[in-house]
Formats: structure tokens, sequence, C-alpha cells
């Protein structure tokens, strides 16, 4: 089993392979949750991550019709969907600059914690770089392996620690001077 | 802020996406149906629709439950309260007349024979009835006449595609899904056998 594959993702793909709408469902449920989750803190805001969260596994539909059983096969499914959504996230952050975080006016979403919470989190997030502030959701908020970003991101391992480790210290030093 | 306590914070940051969120991404690719009871001429019917068309029939009558329907259908469905108005409609007036070629059919989760199949067998004209080896014949696979029965066996969307048109060489109705007896009546009532 190679890297960023588990039992799960590989039932994925033999249901992918055995019938392609039954698998995709299955896929649907596997990790739209964490793409979206993912979306939000990236893009600062619920509406973008619904959309991003959607637009990622429409192209992955689209992809997966072309695929061979091979391909599909070889896939590092969480990885690879990653890649897509972070493409989206970028192309939604350039269509939005300057970024303006919703303090949910219209959300429709599941129970919120703490809404204004959210709101200082997506002010936080966006002050960092692009490559630290993907790092840091994908490790932290999400638990991926540094294996698996660095594959998402296309970025050695040991340059994926040093976003998330700046991107940490510099979300530590914007929350101090926050309290002072 | 130590760094505990802020991986902590972060790893709390996760949030779950609204309910509807999977349910649009599959409808919107075809990878799942919405589906409801509708009357029809020729009775209760639940009926599986994507946004390219029908991809499931079943009369109330074989399935009694949304569950029964669900899992005799064998692709992801979410329940309406009713079917979209201009689906409804061409249903209702193909039924009526038996000619349902104006009723949108999604056949993307078939295979291409069982496919290749049904849209020949959609050619049937209402009142008339063809051999299993005829269709056979059309898709160019003449020695193919039980897998031909078996693929017919399987449609999805039987009534809107009329397997019950396909009979036996010998002049008897044969097989069906609902049973011979219903597909004796509906050839009567087509007009295509006496009764």
């Amino acid at each position: 089993m190679g890297t960023g594959t588990s039992p799960g993702e590989d039932r994925i793909k033999d249901s992918l392979v055995a019938e392609l709408d039954t698998g995709f469902a299955e896929l649907v449920s596997a990790y739209q949750p964490g793409i979206y989750s993912g979306a939000m803190r990236l893009t600062g805001t619920r509406e973008d991550a619904q959309d991003v969260a959607q637009d990622t596994f429409l192209r992955a539909y689209t992809a997966l019709e072309a695929y061979g059983d091979d391909r599909i096969e070889a896939l590092h499914i969480r990885a690879w969907l990653w890649t897509i959504a972070i493409n989206l996230c970028r192309t939604r952050a350039k269509q939005r600059r300057p970024s303006v975080p919703l303090v949910d006016g219209h959300d429709t979403g599941a129970a919120d914690p703490d809404p204004m919470d959210d709101a200082a989190w997506s002010e936080r997030l966006s002050k960092l770089p692009d490559n630290q502030r993907i790092a840091v959701v994908l490790r932290h908020v999400l638990d991926l392996p540094i294996s698996e970003i660095s594959e998402v991101v296309e970025r050695p391992e040991g340059t994926v620690k040093a976003d998330i480790s700046r991107g940490l210290a510099r979300l530590r030093s914007i929350m101090d001077s926050e309290v002072r | 802020m130590n760094t505990n306590m802020l991986e902590l914070q972060l790893r709390g940051l996760d949030r779950h996406p609204p309910e509807d969120l999977e349910r649009s991404t599959l409808i919107t690719v075809g990878a799942a149906d919405w589906m409801a009871i509708t009357d029809t001429p020729l009775g209760v019917l639940w009926v599986a629709w994507s946004t390219r068309g029908v991809t499931g029939v079943t009369p109330l009558a074989f399935a009694d439950t949304e569950d029964a329907f669900a899992s005799h259908h064998r692709r992801r469905t979410y329940r309406a309260d009713h079917l979209p108005a201009d689906l409804a409609s061409a249903i209702t007036t193909g039924l009526e007349s038996g000619d349902t070629t104006e009723v949108p059919v999604d056949l993307s989760g078939v295979t291409s024979f069982q496919r290749s199949v049904l849209t020949t067998c959609a050619t049937i004209p209402v009142g008339t009835v063809r051999p299993y080896g005829w269709i056979a014949s059309e898709i160019g696979s003449p020695g193919a006449v039980r897998a031909v029965g078996t693929a017919l066996g399987r449609n999805p969307v039987p009534l809107i595609i009329p397997c019950h048109r396909v009979v036996r060489s010998d002049g008897a109705v044969g097989n069906y899904a609902f049973g011979p007896d219903m597909k004796h009546e509906l050839l009567i009532r087509e007009g295509a056998i006496l009764a």
C-alpha cells in the first residue's frame, strides 16, 4: 500500500472501478466534509467553501469518467481531490481580493459553535502567505500527513514542514498582538 | 500562546458541511436520483429520475415502501414530494397512449450492451410485438437471444421502455419482471393481442 492510501480509500477505488456512480457516492460521503472544512478555512467564508466543495467533486467526476481502471487504482484520492480544491480556492481568492471574512450574515450551514470566533480565525489565517496557510490548515485543521501535503502542493516535505512551522509562528504572533 | 494550545485550537476549527451539500453534488453530476410516487393510467408507480431523465420505474404493488424501491433501484436516491410537472405530464401522456418516446430516459447507469438492447426495444411501436431474436439481430448480435432476454429482464424503466412488447418466437408472451399476467394485460390494452 503506497503513501496516502488506506483501506477505506482502496474500497472506494474498487467501487469506482466496478460502477462509477456508486463509487462516486461513497467518495463524496468520505471526502467532501473534509474538503468543505478545509476550504472554509482557506477561503474564509462558508459560501465559498460550499462552492469549492461542490466544484471539486464536479471536476473529479468529469475526470473519473475519462479515467481507465488502472489510472483510478493508482490515484491517491484525498491528495488528488485536494489538488483540485486548492486550485479552486486560489482562483476564488484572486477573484475576491481584498478578502472580507463574513460574520455569518446568511449562514444556512450546520450549527456553528461560535460565528464570531470563525470570523476571527478567517481574519488571522488570511494574514498568512498562501503556502503557509494551506500547509497549516491541511496539517493542523484536517490532520493530513506531511507526505500527503507535499504531494498536494508539489513542494518537498522539508519545505512543507518549514511552511507549517513559519505559519504557526506567525499565527502565534498575530494572536499575541490581539491580546495586548 | 504556546504551540500545543494553538494546535488544539486549530484542530477545533473542523466544521461540518450543510446537510444538503452531498445530495446537491450527487444530483448535479447525475450520480444520484430523486424518487417519488406518481399516479398514472397504468396505476401508481415509483419513479426515479436524474437531471437527464427517468432512471427507474417500479409499480407500487411491487415495491410497497420507499426502502423497497430504493434497494430495487440500486442507485443512490433521495425522496422528493412529487415529480417535476413536465416529467409527470410526459409520463401520463405516454402511458395513456402507449407511445412513450417523448419521455426522457437516462440509461447512463446500465451497460452498453443493455443500453443498445433497450434503445432498440424503445422503437417497437405500440400495438405490436417483436421476438427476442429480432432485437438480437437489430443490435448485430443474432446469437445473443438469451442475453437480450436477460437485458430486458433488468430493464430499469419498464413501461417507459416497452420491454413487454418483446415476446417468444412461438407466440407465448414469455417472462416479465412483474409477472406474465401483467405483460398479457398490457399487450391486450395496447391491442397487440386478443383478450
